[in-house]
């Protein structure tokens, strides 16, 4: 009996150092991580709406409730140029994918157009459904009509409103697309 | 202790993949790319040189009968530290490896080391009993990682190697690719040292005639 409360107590103590080191830790690197994961949202919507200088979240009621209701909607920002006009929005959603929810960022212009795509997390399959980080993929989104639904195809896309699937990564691509559509029914309904 | 011989142990002769066939999950699964494997290495370089020589300098202190569950805790410790500062100062790697993170803690090559060397050994000896084994690690999931991804995607390190006309075999970054590359590398490996021996046992038996 004396020995399990000795050995018990020796474990104690192992596990407490080992929690006031990880407290420590958790306290030096918790402000670095929030600054590192802020910056990489922050370039992500400067990558795909590149006519703003800076962003804000978009925080009218009505905004706010769509994004706390619909778990797919993920953030709205709106665009700002240098003298404070609003020049678009980036909307981060979420669909799943093959391996899991495929998060994008979409990037729409106030004229209506989408102005960019940037798939920001996915545990998508290397060197397939990875592939739809690849800027071949994600450029083809560029300058296309907010209006129409955009489709999947297979082969060479005949309109402005296809867009290329990626080779053996048609559920993936299909994510991306689902994706890219609710960002712009949004944008459609309740921005423009 | 030779340290010498320690170090080169782990490199070559009981190099913890290609020979003693340990930390297999992790060795599997993230060597789609050069620079993966080779991170992944040295994450578990880092954790098992901070755990073997945390787990040699208390080694008596720690009662023998909760000697695995405190090896653990100290472990895990240092595999969130790893993680938290991953996260916080190399976000794209921290993305890249992502789940296999934590579960460096039950790579058994850690525990493996902590358990048949650390434990036993003075803290300088372990210390370089971590960086033998973890440089072995590294070294061989950075091969593996070579191999699947200039098969695989016709890159070595993200760049770009092979034209336009080179199809990759989408199947090396695939799992089925981890097992086909590892079994043909531990083969060819263990070909090699049997040539090699061979040449060694001929040229003793030279010696003895002559």
């Amino acid at each position: 009996m004396r020995e399990i409360i000795k050995l018990g107590l020796i474990l104690l103590l192992i596990t407490s150092i080992s929690a006031v080191v990880l407290g420590l830790t958790n306290d030096i690197t918790k402000g670095e991580i929030a600054e590192a994961e802020a910056l990489v949202s922050e370039e992500a919507r400067m990558a795909v709406l590149p006519d703003a200088s800076k962003f804000e979240e978009e925080d009218t009621d009505e905004i706010t409730q769509i994004v706390k209701d619909n778990e797919n909607i993920l953030e709205v920002y709106r665009g700002l140029s240098d003298n404070e006009e609003v020049v678009g929005y980036a909307i981060k959603t979420a669909s799943p994918g093959y391996g899991g929810n495929v998060e994008v960022i979409t990037g729409l212009s106030i004229d209506g157009k989408i102005t960019g795509m940037n798939v920001v997390s996915h545990q998508e399959t290397p060197g397939l459904g990875a592939n739809a980080t690849t800027s071949d993929f994600q450029s083809q989104f560029k300058e296309k009509p907010a209006d129409n639904e955009i489709v999947v195809t297979k082969s060479t896309p005949q309109n402005d409103s296809e867009i290329q699937s990626l080779t053996g990564a048609t559920i993936t691509s299909d994510a991306v697309v689902k994706g890219v559509n609710m960002a712009r029914e949004l944008y459609n309904n309740n921005l423009k | 202790m030779n340290l010498m011989k320690t170090f080169k142990n782990g490199l070559l002769n009981e190099n913890p993949v290609f020979v003693q066939l340990l930390g297999m999950c992790p060795t599997l699964a993230v060597t789609t790319s050069a620079t993966d494997g080779m991170a992944m290495g040295l994450a578990t370089t880092t954790v098992l040189l901070a755990s073997n020589l945390v787990i040699s300098l208390f080694r008596k202190v720690i009662p023998d009968k909760i000697r695995i569950p405190s090896f653990i805790v100290i472990i895990a410790t240092f595999v969130t530290l790893i993680g938290m500062f991953m996260h916080a100062y190399a976000m794209s790697l921290y993305k890249s490896l992502g789940l296999f993170i934590p579960l460096i803690v039950v790579n058994c090559l850690i525990l493996g080391r902590a358990e048949s060397f650390a434990s036993k050994n003075k803290p300088v000896g372990s210390i370089v009993d971590g960086l033998g084994m973890g440089f072995g690690f590294t070294i061989a999931l950075t091969v593996l990682g070579i191999v699947r991804e200039i098969l695989g995607a016709g890159s070595i390190f993200g760049i770009q190697l092979l034209g336009e006309s080179f199809k990759p075999a989408i199947i090396m970054i695939l799992p089925p690719g981890a097992f086909l590359a590892l079994g043909l590398l531990i083969g060819l490996l263990n070909y090699v040292n049997k040539l090699r021996k061979n040449k060694a046992d001929n040229q003793e038996a030279n010696k003895s005639v002559a």
